[in-house]
């Protein structure tokens, strides 16, 4: 072996490959590597994955739960079983079931024959059957008559068979029979009718049987709250076979992933039935694994139908951590609602909703929207509504108009043509033509008739916020005026108007403005009236369901309408008398097409009084509508004037100790006029008030229909962006929290001259205030959700919806209970807990659309007083202190108040009244003497008319009964007036049951022996037909 | 397969079927104990008593007469005897009846025995009797009537159940029960508005109602402090701290001001 040359150690590079080693490095990156992939397994499993976790946590918590249910359902259970009852139904069973059985053994024997000789005879049927039908089949499409005679031959020989069976008989023996293809065919149907009846023979014979085993499962199910033991066993099973996986709804039409199941699995329904309802307790402590907390609102929203973000934001898809999920990073546009704004999620498909059942801090804050005049200044679509509608019909008067002007036009056009024209024909078609034209526009006119009434009605409709400052020269002492605008809460805690920011300058240039753009007249001069009566009427006549006399220092007692605590230091005591006898009286009308309020002088012009309400709504110049009322909501309680006097003598006694106001002589300074007027306009003082040239002022604020969904950019944070950002509340909650509770914050700061500083007044908010209208701005967004989703009804819930509207606007549950769990505000009054003052509670309206003919409730509506001269009264219950007011509502008002009654007691409109069936002579003998027999006691507190009886009287008259009442109502009332009506006077147990029919309770007349049919009927019927004569005679006057 | 795994839950049903039954005895024990609280031993050799006499000092108001007039079959029944408001009774002596005197605080953590006999009320000649009752919760109420008319009872309670029942002549006493304890309950007919009761139901035997001599005792008291309250229908309430050893009788007398 020659020497190899030895390589030149010194000058020749080593050979890296041989030399130098990387495995230092390899080794190293092997290690990362390895340390990578761990890693990775790591966070596939656990980090990126925390809802396995969240899963086996819930597997151990939820089978602890289970396994203790079980425990306890099994005891229940078997209690249950022991009990009397169970025993009893049992052994009426094992009885049912003896005495059954030989006969059931017998028809089990022969269906059992019955049964085998079918399978024997099926077997060869089928075969025939299959070879018949094929040959005919042939028969029938063969043209080739030749063909079709041979083919006839083969189904008649294919028919004649022998066809063989072995038949089981009842002796375990076979018998061999022959049969041809129509035998057979009978053989089997006869067989198969023989199951039949033999096997309803069977169902017969355990009839008995069978009920008591369905009374007994009955029994257990009535008994046992909640799942059985076998159900929650089920469960159980399921969980000790649970996986964690990513559980999730997907909606495919919106294309909408939740996987909120995946780390909540407490709300996974096919997990945890809703008869389970997981409390945070139960799941030790661990809230994140208990069941939604309203399963009445999950039966609403099927969540496979509404998923879980459309109503609590959030990223449905993230399962990263808990912040994706919740979508509370700086990238997910839509953040889980905080708890206390949670109801927020509502309002994007229930914006057309003024009250929702679950949605109590919503309901509130668009109570507040509306109450605290937020309205005034913002638009907010469906707020305010018939300022727009009255804006849209009266450009579809227009529109029409046109319409029928252009179509005079034509016609005119068209009958000349016509009479020139030279073909018959040709006349014809543009006579035709000119014809219908005429009668289109006969159409338009009554299409003109609605919306001019409409326009009209609207215009009633329309309100304002706060009061007219037209009339503050007659109203107000004008040296109250500046010390109001300088502290407006510190006058009344609870006010509406809230505090703008002004310097005791631009004070001084709009009261001046104010007062010299007032209305100058004068009002009736009025004698003093007696004030401790006046105390008891404003006390008892209702005033209290909106007002409230007393300070409450905290906004969020606020009532219904102002805290009347001082107002004896601000108002004049003859408008007070005028505004409580009638708040909706004017000094002047205004016509909005002359932009004026007109005078005497308009009226004489034309030899017209200066006579002004609502028979005699129109412009004598020009004939357009007028406003010829105050446009408050407060109604008119038709006191007489004396009451009127003494309730205005009480009123203006009430002032604090310490009132005193200096002179404004500068009220009357003309100079100062212009300036006030611009600062009205840079203040949008006109959203809540009218105020003279601003009749047709529009808003000044942004409109806030969207106002949740607007890019968190465009939202003003000024110099507090990046502490927002800093603090964690740069969002839409963060912004609008600081500016409700203090709409100057974001000035903070600034170097603005004082009229470009930020506008918005202080609205007079407690905190729950602020979170309330927060939710409600929060909730308020540009939904992207599908039209499905939105609740827009089109049956009775859509009345329901719409009556809301009027019912808050014109606060009936000041005084009435609406719906079941509401409190009138007059209720919880001490003067009403007295049991005597309880009887004098305005009447509760649950169940009114059931009780009251709606159209006897138009015309109540309409004039509660029930008489056109009488009005000083209540037309159905005079015996109440307290009177249903006025309210001069619209037709359309009405109507959606009737609708809205009956929809929420699911009753259909029209309403037609089924007719009494007559009463025979005897009956109304019979009916008679009960009413007059010392034992039905009817008469003693229903009215009579007689006003020494009615004195006493706590209910209605029965001449009503008839127009106003539906006859099932009664007859429901009758029987059980405490559970219709809680506490009502009217005594239950009248009546006890005698087999299927009601029977008076006490002793009855002689003349009701031997009556066989129902009582309470009897009367309804009777006094559905009571006449005034009937009443002469029972009350023998 | 599938009768394997349902073998498997028959058995395990069973196993907790049995884990139910073998802890049954205990449980049901439990079960006694949640529905009556045993009564609070009291030794009888240390209970002590507190009486006395309730006054009214003042101008004393006019009662009302009642104008049953307008119902001849009430009028009928008091024989043209004027009958007056029972809304204040005062007799000679400035003692008031118609007060309903009880322990209000003190007797915290006790708990005491239903009793087995009724509370009465009676409606005679459209009037109640008594006028004021005193009853424990849970205790029954029979109410009777020997009217020739229909009367309705009804209770205006805050903290019970409300009802409103109505009683025709010759009708079987009516059962009924406050469950829990409210001073004081007014009860009205609604037929008869002059008619007015109270009930005052409580929690405990140690109360009464004063009778025309004004004089109340409250006896079988556990020793410890109290506070014994009385309450009249017109004149409110009225307090005072009491404290009794074993077998003491104390002295408590109230005196309302006019």
């Amino acid at each position: 072996m020659p020497d190899r040359p030895q390589p030149e150690t010194s000058n020749i590079p080593k050979d890296p490959v041989i030399n130098d080693s990387l495995s230092g490095l390899f080794l190293i990156s092997a290690i990362s590597l390895m340390g990578t992939l761990v890693w990775a397994m790591y966070d596939e499993f656990y980090g990126t994955r925390p809802w396995k976790t969240y899963q086996k946590q819930f597997q151990t918590q939820y089978s602890e739960y289970l396994a203790n249910s079980i425990r306890e359902q099994t005891k229940i259970e078997s209690t249950l079983r022991d009990s009397l009852k169970f025993q009893e139904i049992d052994k009426m069973l094992n009885g049912a079931q003896e005495k059954a059985s030989p006969l059931v053994a017998k028809i089990d024997s022969e269906v059992n024959l019955v049964n085998r000789q079918l399978a024997a005879v099926i077997k060869e049927f089928q075969v025939a059957r299959g070879e018949v039908t094929a040959l005919v089949y042939e028969l029938e499409v063969t043209k080739n008559k030749k063909k079709k005679a041979l083919l006839a031959k083969e189904v008649a020989d294919a028919k004649k068979g022998p066809f063989e069976v072995s038949l089981p008989t009842s002796n375990k023996n076979i018998h061999e029979a022959r049969y041809s293809y129509d035998e057979i065919e009978e053989k089997f149907n006869s067989l198969q009718a023989l199951r039949a009846k033999l096997l309803t023979d069977r169902s017969e014979v355990l009839k008995e049987a069978t009920i008591f085993r369905r009374n007994r499962s009955s029994y257990l199910q009535e008994n046992l709250a909640g799942l059985s033991v076998e159900q929650l066993n089920g469960l159980q099973e399921g969980m000790r076979t649970f996986e964690p996986e990513i559980r999730q709804i997907h909606v495919r039409d919106v294309d909408l992933v939740d996987r909120c199941y995946s780390c909540h699995v407490g709300t996974d329904r096919t997990l945890v039935p809703p008869q389970v309802v997981l409390t945070e307790q139960d799941m030790d402590g661990k809230a994140v694994f208990a069941s939604h907390p309203s399963l009445e609102l999950l039966q609403i929203h099927d969540t496979d139908l509404f998923g879980c973000t459309p109503c609590h934001n959030g990223n449905g898809r993230a399962t990263s951590s808990i912040e994706k999920g919740h979508g509370r990073y700086r990238h997910w546009l839509w953040p889980l609602f905080p708890k206390e704004n949670i109801e927020a999620g509502c309002q994007q498909c229930h914006s057309n909703d003024i009250v929702l059942k679950h949605a109590k801090v919503l309901n509130r804050g668009k109570e507040l929207f509306q109450q605290k005049g937020c309205v005034g200044c913002h638009r907010f679509d469906g707020f305010d509504r018939e300022s727009e509608a009255l804006i849209s019909v009266n450009q579809l008067i227009r529109s029409v108009e046109l319409e029928k002007q252009k179509n005079i036009r034509e016609a005119e056009k068209s009958e000349r043509e016509a009479d020139e024209a030279v073909e018959d024909s040709e006349f014809e078609r543009l006579n035709v033509r000119s014809i219908n034209l005429r009668v289109t526009n006969s159409n338009l006119d009554h299409q003109l008739e609605q919306l001019e009434l409409e326009s009209r009605f609207l215009m009633r409709e329309q309100k304002k916020l706060g009061p007219n400052l037209k009339e503050v020269r007659v109203k107000i002492k004008p040296e109250w005026i500046p010390a109001w605008l300088k502290d407006t809460h510190g006058f009344r805690p609870t006010t509406k108007m809230p505090a703008f920011r002004m310097d005791e300058k631009q004070i001084q240039a709009i009261s001046a403005f104010i007062w010299q753009s007032g209305i100058k007249g004068k009002l009736p001069s009025h004698p003093k009236g007696a004030l401790s009566r006046g105390k008891e009427l404003f006390e008892t006549r209702g005033c209290l369901g909106c007002h409230a006399v007393g300070e409450e220092n905290s906004p969020d007692s606020s009532s219904f309408a102002a805290n009347l605590s001082r107002v004896g230091e601000k108002d004049n005591y003859d408008y007070l008398v005028r505004w409580i006898h009638n708040p909706r009286e004017r000094t002047r009308p205004y016509c909005p097409y002359e932009k004026r309020d007109l005078g005497p002088e308009d009226y004489s012009r034309h030899g017209l009084p200066f006579v002004f309400d609502l028979e005699n709504s129109k412009c004598p110049n020009d004939g357009h509508e007028l406003q010829v009322q105050q446009m408050t909501v407060m109604p008119n309680l038709r006191l007489t004037v004396q009451d009127a006097r003494d309730i205005a003598t009480y009123l203006i006694t009430l002032q604090s100790d310490s009132a005193s106001y200096p002179p404004a002589p500068y009220l009357d300074n003309p100079d100062l006029a212009d300036e006030g007027k611009a600062l009205v306009r840079h203040f949008g003082c006109a959203g809540c008030h009218e105020i003279s040239s601003f009749e047709e002022e529009s808003r000044i604020g942004t409109e806030l229909t969207k106002e949740g969904s607007k890019p968190v950019e465009r939202l003003d944070f000024a110099l507090f962006t990046h502490e927002a950002e800093h603090d964690g509340w740069y969002n839409h909650k963060g912004f609008f929290e600081r500016k409700l509770s203090d709409p100057a914050f974001f000035d903070k700061g600034k170097e603005r001259a004082p009229l470009e500083k930020l506008k918005m007044p202080k609205p007079n908010l407690g905190p729950e205030d602020v979170t309330a209208l927060t939710t409600f701005l929060l909730g308020s967004v540009d939904s992207q959700l599908p039209e499905q989703y939105f609740f827009h009804p089109s049956d009775r819930r859509q009345d329901i919806q719409e009556g809301w509207w009027i019912i808050k606007k014109y606060n009936c549950v000041g005084c009435h209970q609406v719906q079941i769990g509401q409190r009138s505000r007059l209720m919880d009054l001490p003067r009403y807990q007295d049991p005597d003052w309880k009887e004098q509670l305005p009447p509760s309206l649950i169940g009114e659309g059931a009780r009251v003919n709606p159209d006897w409730l138009i015309k109540f509506l309409d004039n509660p007083a029930m008489d056109e001269r009488k009005i000083n009264q209540n037309g159905v219950r005079h015996y109440l202190q307290a009177r249903m007011p006025t309210f001069n509502f619209s037709p359309g008002e009405i109507r959606k108040l009737v609708r809205f009654f009956s929809a929420l007691s699911a009753q259909p409109q029209p309403y037609i009244p089924p007719k009494p069936e007559p009463l025979t002579i005897r009956e109304q003998r019979m009916a008679r003497q009960l009413f007059t027999h010392p034992a039905a006691p009817c008469l003693k507190c229903h009215a009579t008319g007689d006003k020494s009886h009615d004195k006493n009287a706590t209910a209605p008259n029965f001449l009503l009964a008839g127009e106003r009442l539906k006859p099932g109502w009664t007859e429901r009332w009758m029987l059980d007036p405490a559970g219709t009506s809680p506490g009502t006077a009217m005594p239950s147990d009248l009546f006890r049951k005698e087999g299927d029919r009601w029977v008076f309770a006490g002793p009855t007349p002689p003349s009701f022996k031997g009556y066989t049919k129902d009582h309470a009927q009897l009367l309804v019927r009777y006094m559905f037909q009571f006449t005034p004569a009937e009443l002469r005679r029972l009350t023998g006057r | 397969m599938k009768s394997a795994k349902l073998q498997f839950l028959t058995l395990f049903t069973m196993v907790f079927f049995l884990i139910g039954c073998s802890q049954e005895a205990e449980i049901a024990e439990e079960d006694t104990s949640l529905e009556a609280e045993p009564a609070t031993v009291i030794d009888p050799a240390t209970t002590a008593s507190i009486a006395g006499k309730v006054s009214f000092k003042g101008s004393a108001p006019r009662m009302r007469r009642i104008a049953m007039g307008a119902v001849p079959e009430c009028e009928g029944l008091h024989k043209g005897k004027v009958v007056v408001s029972e809304q204040v009774v005062l007799s000679e002596d400035g003692t008031l009846s118609n007060v309903f005197v009880y322990i209000k605080k003190g007797l915290e953590g006790m708990t005491f025995e239903t009793p087995s006999n009724a509370g009465h009320l009676n409606q005679k000649g459209c009037i109640y009797t008594p006028h004021v009752l005193g009853v424990q919760a849970g205790q029954e109420i029979q109410i009777h009537t020997s009217d020739p008319t229909t009367h309705n009872i009804h209770p205006m309670p805050e903290k019970n159940r409300e009802w409103n029942t109505s009683m025709a002549p010759g009708a079987k006493p009516l059962k009924r029960k406050f469950s829990r304890p409210e001073v004081m309950i007014p009860i009205k007919c609604n037929v008869h508005p002059w008619m007015r009761a109270y009930v005052g139901v409580v929690n405990h035997p140690f109360f009464a109602v004063t009778g025309v001599d004004g004089s109340f005792e409250l006896t079988g008291i556990p020793p410890g402090d109290y506070v014994v309250s009385a309450w009249h229908e017109k004149f409110g309430t009225s307090e005072q701290s009491v404290t009794v050893g074993a077998k003491e009788i104390k002295a408590a007398d109230f005196t309302f001001q006019g």
